[in-house]
């Protein structure tokens, strides 16, 4: 082998190896995310009941926009990372939960709860995020703890099989295509709603603009 | 050796040494923040102490919000960071300490207190979530300091309970006790999500035994 050799195979190595770590971080990451918004947006009575012993507005107000803050950037970031879910090749060739692209469309759907109603003020809306995330976290962990994270364990080797990505490759992209085109219906339907909102309140606006220019036109007029 | 197998044999080189490199500070940082979170409860009363002397509203309320928010941070990064307890590979493969696991477990039932009851004002609350910080922290620092920490030191006896305190020396234990980990994560995560649904996110449950009177 000559230096030349050698050298590629370190940069090849890097390159790949830089990528595929890459991956496998936001994969270790992504429990760690997925914990965190489940505790935080379960843990609201707990947030609400402190926020009541503030005695000024100033405190209140600083404790419950710094829980909504974390709370929904923390769920964006989620879904953001969870985007390697949808992309066929990785699904392919890593080690991932079979049913992590499921899971990210629970959470997306969680997401649209939120963008659609008032979760803080509805209670039914924020029963059915929680019913989205409990049922989304539940789809991640269960084959990250049994499948993934057990391969060394003999009598999980079906479990593992069935429910790890790269050694279930048919099911794994059949899953993976279904999610996502829920997730496209879901993103669609978001784009929609949200065009038809700016529009009702930009027409709302042009017309309250509107309305004293042709009151002025008819003072000139007169 | 070809090009192939030299690449390879880097990339599966930088994998592993990473995952092993990020579980290992995971399990250097965690002792440091059961530490902390231990020192941040056990430090109440000298928080209320200094928010008795305060003039202004303001700061007290500051004070007491921030008090609040880096103990629990503290207490849900504890629990988040302990996840790695749960999964065989990781408990087979690592040097951690064998009940780390329900080291976890302890500190999401503290979480589970606070979301149900109200440790900082009823009494009874406090008491629980003080004991089961206490064992917490004996589940994860025995283990820690005498098995992970001093296997290299003792011998005969002592050496053998060094071992056995260890998850990769007491493989069969360790995922055992990661399987009731489990068990007990998912009952109380159960329990969790049961009481938020039935709250709707409320701070209280609705009273639906009392009768609503018309005035």
């Amino acid at each position: 082998m000559k230096p030349d050799d050698i050298s590629n195979a370190i940069t090849q190595a890097l390159v790949q190896g830089g990528a595929a770590w890459m991956i496998s971080t936001i994969v270790a990451f992504l429990p760690v995310l997925w914990t965190t918004a489940l505790m935080l947006h379960l843990g609201r009575p707990y947030v609400l009941r402190t926020l009541r012993r503030c005695g000024l507005r100033l405190g209140a107000d600083i404790w419950w926009m710094s829980y909504l803050l974390i709370r929904d950037a923390i769920l964006l970031i989620t879904f953001a990372l969870s985007w390697i879910y949808f992309e066929p090749n990785i699904v392919a060739n890593s080690a991932l939960p079979i049913t992590g692209p499921l899971a990210t469309l629970f959470l997306l759907l969680a997401l649209a709860v939120k963008l659609s109603r008032r979760i803080d003020d509805d209670v039914n809306a924020y029963r059915l995020a929680t019913v989205f995330l409990v049922l989304g976290a539940t789809l991640y962990y269960g084959p990250l703890v049994f499948a993934v994270e057990a391969t060394s364990q003999s009598y999980l080797a079906g479990f593992a099989q069935a429910f790890t990505s790269n050694t279930n490759v048919g099911p794994a992209l059949v899953i993976m295509w279904i999610s996502l085109a829920g997730a496209a219906l879901v993103v669609i339907w978001l784009f929609v709603r949200a065009l038809i909102s700016a529009n009702r309140s930009m027409e709302r606006q042009v017309r309250q603009r509107q309305t004293p220019t042709t009151m002025e036109a008819a003072a000139g007029g007169r | 050796m070809s090009v192939q197998d030299l690449t390879n044999a880097i990339i599966s080189g930088i994998n592993a040494g990473a995952e092993q490199f990020l579980e290992g500070t995971l399990a250097a940082v965690l002792p440091v923040i059961w530490l902390a979170l231990l020192g941040l409860h056990l430090g109440r009363p000298y928080i209320l102490d200094m928010i008795n002397r305060f003039t202004l509203r303001l700061g007290a309320d500051l004070l007491w919000l921030i008090y609040i928010a880096l103990r629990d941070f503290l207490i849900l990064s504890g629990v988040v960071m302990s996840f790695m307890f749960l999964f065989p590979d990781v408990v087979t493969t690592d040097s951690l300490p064998l009940t780390g696991g329900l080291a976890a477990c302890c500190l999401f039932a503290v979480l589970l207190v606070k979301l149900m009851g109200d440790p900082d004002n009823n009494l009874r609350d406090f008491r629980i979530v003080t004991g089961l910080l206490g064992l917490g922290a004996a589940l994860y620092f025995i283990p820690y300091v005498i098995g992970v920490q001093g296997n290299a030191v003792f011998s005969g006896g002592l050496g053998n309970i060094s071992n056995f305190l260890v998850t990769n020396t007491n493989a069969s234990w360790a995922v055992g006790i990661g399987y009731v980990s489990i068990a007990l994560f998912a009952i109380m995560g159960a329990i969790a999500a049961g009481y938020t649904l039935m709250t709707g996110g409320r701070a209280e449950v609705p009273d639906t035994t009392t009768p609503t009177t018309s005035i």
